[in-house]
Formats: C-alpha cells, sequence, structure tokens
C-alpha cells in the first residue's frame, strides 16, 4: 500500500480541527494521516516530528485574514490548502494567487476536504465549487482567457452538478470534464504572481497533458499592479 | 415598484423664511434712506442753528453706523439678545447726546436723532418679542423728554414733544406691526402650499398601492382562489398528495407576490429567496450562490424564472442548490434538486429559455434570461 499522505491543520478553533481529524479518519482508504494540529503559523513551525506534506489553513486565525502568509508556508515546501468559512470570491482568488493549491469551503469540508488534500499532495489541482465561482465572478484585466468548454464545464459544475452529469450534460466523458477543469485551474496558476506551487501545478498538469506550454499565457505584472486593490489582513512578507 | 410623484417644493420652513428676508430687506432701505435723507437733510439743513455742526455730524455717523451694523445682524439671522441691543443702545446713546447737544429752546425744531434712533430700533427689535420694542421707543421717548425738561420744559414744547412722539413713534410702531402681520401670512401660504403638495403625494401613493393590489387580487384569481374555493367546498381533499403540492405551490407564489413590491437592489435574489422560504420551511435545505455582478433582469422575466423555481423547490425532497451566474448577455439560474423525478416547468418567455435534465434522483433545470 502507498505510503499516506501527512497532513498538517492550524485551525484555531478546537471544534473544527476535530471535525476535519474526523473526516479525515472516516476515509475509507485511510489515504491521509494527520501529524500536526496547530492554533496558529507560529505553532506550525515549532512542532517538532514528521512533517507534513500538506496543511489545510484555516484563512482566518484569531480573527485576522492570513492569506499575505501563504507565500511564506509556499516557499519553505508546504502545500497549501486553504479551509475557510468565506465564500467571498475576491478573497478565493486571493488565496490562490498566493500560492494555495486549492480553497476548500467550510460547507464543501466533508465532501471535499480530503480530495483537495490528496490532490494537492500529487500537485493536482482540485476545483471546488466555491473555487469555480470565484473562476467564473472575476472580472479582473489580468484574469486567463477560458475556452468555451472550459467555462461551460466550470458553469455547470458550479451550478451543483456532479462531473458525470456535468459530461452527459456536454456530452462528454466524466474525464473529459476534468480536463477541462483542471486546465481552467492551470490557467489561473500560470497568471498573477509567481510561487513554486503555481509552478509545480502547471508542471504537473503539463506532464499529464492536461495543458500545453503553449497555452499558458505568459506572466503579466502590470495588470496586477494596475488592478491595485488593498489587500485584506496584514501586509505580505 | 417606483412612485411617480412631483418634485418636493421647499419645505414650508424656507418658503416662509425667502419672504420673510424680502421683508427685513425693505425695513433696511426704509431706515437707512430714513437716515440718509430725512436726518441727513434735516441736519444739513439745520447745521447753522447747532452750537457744534461736527459733533451733531459725529453723532449721525455714530447713528449711521449702528444702522449699518444692524443690518448685516438682521440680513444674516436673527439677532440675538445681546447684538440687538447693543446696536438698539448705541443708537439711543447717539440720539441723546445729539439733543442735549442743541441749542435750549429749538431742541424738537432741529432734532434729526429721534427719528433715525427710532428707526434703528425697529430694525434691530423689529423680530423680537414685541415688548421689546415698546420698551425701546418708551425709553427713547423718556430720554427726549428728559433733554427736554432740563432745558425747561414749556406746555408748547410739550405739545411738539406729543405730536413728534405720535407722528414718529405711531409710523415706527406701525411699520414693526405690518412686517409681523407679513410674517405670519408668508407662514401660512408657505405652510398651504406644502400641505397642498403632501395631499398630491399622499393621492399619488394610495394609487400605487391600489394598483399593486389590484395586480396581486388579479394573480391570486387565477390561482390562489380557485384552490381555496375548492377546499372549502370540500371538492379538494387535503390528504391528497396533489392537492398539497398546489397548496405549497400557492403559499410560494404568495410569498413571491409580497417578494415583489419590496425594493430590494437584486431583485432576482431576493425574490427567489422568498420563492425558497416555502420549501424551507418544509425541511428543504435551499441554498442560493452568485456568481458575479448580476445585470438587472425585468419584471416578467423574474416572474419566469422564480415560477420554475417555485416548481422544482416544490418537487424538492430534502436539498435544492440555486445559483446564479452572469453569461454573455444575460444571467444563468440554475436548479439542482432532489426531485426524484421530472417536474413540468412552466412554459419558456419573456425572453427566458429553459431546459432540464434529469440524471438518477436529481434534477438539473437552468432558466437562462438574455437580454438580446
Amino acid at each position: 500500500m502507498e505510503q499516506p499522505v501527512t497532513a498538517a491543520i492550524v485551525e484555531d478553533h478546537p471544534v473544527v480541527t476535530e471535525g476535519v481529524a474526523s473526516w479525515i479518519r472516516s476515509d475509507p482508504g485511510q489515504r491521509v494521516r494527520l501529524v500536526q494540529m496547530a492554533s496558529d503559523l507560529a505553532g506550525l513551525r515549532a512542532a517538532t516530528g514528521p512533517r507534513a506534506d500538506v496543511v489545510i489553513l484555516d484563512l482566518e486565525l484569531s480573527g485576522e485574514l492570513i492569506t499575505p502568509q501563504i507565500p511564506g508556508l509556499v516557499a519553505v515546501g508546504y502545500r497549501v490548502v486553504a479551509f475557510s468559512g468565506h465564500s467571498d470570491p475576491a478573497i478565493v482568488m486571493e488565496t490562490l494567487d498566493s500560492g494555495a493549491h486549492a480553497y476548500v469551503s467550510k460547507d464543501e469540508g466533508r465532501d471535499h476536504l480530503v480530495e483537495a488534500v490528496l490532490a494537492a499532495a500529487a500537485d493536482r489541482p482540485y476545483v471546488t465549487r466555491s473555487q469555480a465561482k470565484a473562476m467564473l465572478a472575476d472580472q479582473r484585466p489580468s484574469r486567463p482567457a477560458l475556452s468555451e468548454q472550459e467555462q461551460q464545464a466550470l458553469l455547470l459544475w458550479f451550478q451543483g452538478m456532479s462531473k458525470a452529469s456535468v459530461g452527459r450534460r456536454m456530452s462528454i466523458s466524466e474525464n473529459t470534464v476534468r480536463q477541462y477543469i483542471t486546465r481552467a485551474r492551470a490557467k489561473y496558476a500560470a497568471t498573477g504572481r509567481t510561487a513554486p506551487s503555481k509552478d509545480a501545478l502547471l508542471a504537473r498538469a503539463i506532464e499529464d497533458g492536461v495543458i500545453k506550454p503553449g497555452e499558458i499565457v505568459p506572466y503579466d505584472s502590470f495588470a496586477r499592479i494596475a488592478d491595485g486593490r488593498p489587500r485584506p489582513g496584514v501586509p505580505g512578507r | 415598484m417606483t412612485a411617480v410623484s412631483p418634485a418636493p417644493p421647499p419645505p414650508a420652513a424656507m418658503m416662509s423664511g425667502r419672504y420673510q428676508r424680502a421683508f427685513t430687506i425693505a425695513v433696511v432701505f426704509l431706515v437707512a434712506g430714513w437716515h440718509l435723507a430725512g436726518a441727513g437733510g434735516q441736519l444739513l439743513h439745520d447745521r447753522s442753528a447747532f452750537g457744534s455742526f461736527a459733533f451733531q455730524g459725529a453723532m449721525w455717523l455714530v447713528m449711521a453706523l449702528a444702522i449699518t451694523a444692524g443690518s448685516v445682524l438682521v440680513l444674516r439671522a436673527a439677532p440675538g439678545w445681546g447684538p440687538a441691543w447693543t446696536v438698539a443702545v448705541i443708537a439711543l446713546a447717539a440720539s441723546t447726546a445729539a439733543a442735549a447737544a442743541s441749542p435750549a429752546g429749538q431742541m424738537l425744531a432741529v432734532n434729526w436723532a429721534w427719528g433715525s434712533a427710532g428707526w434703528t430700533g425697529v430694525l434691530v427689535l423689529l423680530r423680537r418679542r414685541f415688548s421689546e420694542l415698546a420698551w425701546f421707543l418708551a425709553a427713547e421717548a423718556v430720554a427726549t423728554l428728559g433733554v427736554q425738561a432740563w432745558d425747561g420744559l414749556h406746555r408748547t414744547d410739550l405739545a411738539g414733544f406729543l405730536a413728534v412722539l405720535a407722528w414718529s413713534t405711531g409710523a415706527q410702531v406701525a411699520v414693526a406691526a405690518g412686517v409681523r402681520a407679513l410674517d405670519v401670512a408668508a407662514g401660512q401660504a408657505a405652510a398651504a402650499a406644502q400641505s397642498e403638495h403632501a395631499a398630491r403625494e399622499r393621492a399619488a401613493t394610495a394609487e400605487i398601492i391600489r394598483a399593486a393590489r389590484q395586480s396581486r387580487w388579479l394573480a391570486l384569481q387565477e390561482s390562489a382562489v380557485p384552490l381555496v374555493s375548492e377546499l372549502a367546498a370540500g371538492t379538494a381533499d387535503p390528504g391528497d398528495p396533489q392537492v398539497r403540492i398546489r397548496c405549497a405551490v400557492q403559499a410560494a407564489r404568495l410569498r413571491r407576490l409580497l417578494a415583489e413590491g419590496d425594493e430590494v437592489p437584486g431583485s432576482l435574489v431576493h425574490e427567489l429567496h422568498a420563492s425558497a422560504d416555502v420549501a424551507e420551511r418544509r425541511g428543504v435545505a435551499v441554498e442560493i450562490e452568485t456568481a458575479g455582478p448580476l445585470p438587472q433582469v425585468p419584471g416578467p422575466a423574474r416572474r419566469v424564472i422564480t415560477d420554475a423555481a417555485i416548481a422544482i423547490l416544490t418537487a424538492a425532497r430534502s436539498r435544492a442548490r440555486i445559483t446564479l451566474a452572469t453569461v454573455t448577455a444575460g444571467v444563468a439560474v440554475s436548479f439542482v434538486a432532489d426531485t426524484g423525478a421530472v417536474v413540468a416547468l412552466p412554459a419558456a418567455g419573456e425572453g427566458v429559455a429553459i431546459e432540464e435534465q434529469q440524471d438518477g434522483g436529481m434534477l438539473w433545470a437552468e432558466a437562462r434570461w438574455n437580454s438580446r
């Protein structure tokens, strides 16, 4: 049997930590092993013992949005799965742009958290409905151009269909649905600021044949500067 | 519904304020004109009679300054007790000094200052209590009489004094009373205009409410009323699942009818929430998600969309997800619910296209409104 993926959770509400631990425990394949629980980022850094592959990160710790801390976690080699009560598209995009592998809202946790952690450990994207919503709602000039098929698959997935139903609706296989959605996510990984995690996602997408190097839009720093939105939370390091 | 109402007139207070200002300006001109032409003319005419024309001229200037200051005060706002009486007392002092410096026995004949001081008092005390003006005019009369008595009071002098008092003070009191009467009239006119506008607005609002009631009544005539009649007559059995579904649909429609009247931005989302209300009370978990800013959807199209929502939510067993997303030239409103079977959806129209797909126990439907 494959080695289980190791995960850490950074969460300041013990009851949520308990819930996440129980979802991980109830996974039939026992594919994820929770190796660390911390209530803040200092606790994560201070910990000894086996190192986690993936950090399940509550975006709001002690009432403060910590998206600006994500690049720091990514830089030391963590893969970040954001787990948050927020579903505001701007926060979701900010989180992904900071280098998080996936965004799971607290409503989606039961169905998607374990899968998102597994995908992140393999540097594969995992697109939740809240993430699809943020991608559909994205109006920034720097947003990548999605094909009509990618757009449609993303819309139907956001609307609440299963991927198999999306496939039937679009007369394509479930696997192709996954490809479209993954490709849309990979295009997002190619835009905005650079992060090692986003490079890893892209490399994996190219390796998996989901996206061709030519389809990647070059990094457009001007659009981000022109965008000029104020960032929530404390300034980045 | 948007009330098309006449533009509101200026508030009554503002309107009557404008009239009052016009009266104030008239009094300023009257007082300034009197001091320049009346008092100034008399001063120049009798200049040889005074022991010191320079002193009389200086008092005239002091009075002119008091009138200027008083005019500025009353044109800015109704002056308070302090500033008003400061100006009044300066005018009174200048008048008394001018009278005292007049040649004995000729004081009344050459007096230019009494009138000016009285008019200055009218100017600054015009909108204060009437008794204040009365006290001021009385004090002025007493001061002038005192100067007269100091010089030696003769019967003829007393008669002259009374004549000047009657003529000058009478005119001042008349002007002050006239302005007061005009103030009151202006207030009444403004209040009348205001209440007329309010009445028009009430009538317009009543008309809008009546039209909304009428349209609701018509909407209920074709749907809820027959059902209630059947229930009352016993031809519809409340135990029959079909009847229960009809009741649930009508309950949701009633709720939506109420929501349609609410003034809420993004009214489509608001009406969908209202349509979901009844299903939620039945224990169906309904989530409504919106991706991106939505364009405004016209009322008839909203009704087609919410009708589809009501049909699906009524059929949902335990959960339903409603999403709204901006698509090219319109909005895609979709429904995913565990209806267990295909649901008969209302006819498309009003620019709304409806599609549905049954997949196992789950129904997917999309109502897409296209603005073109």
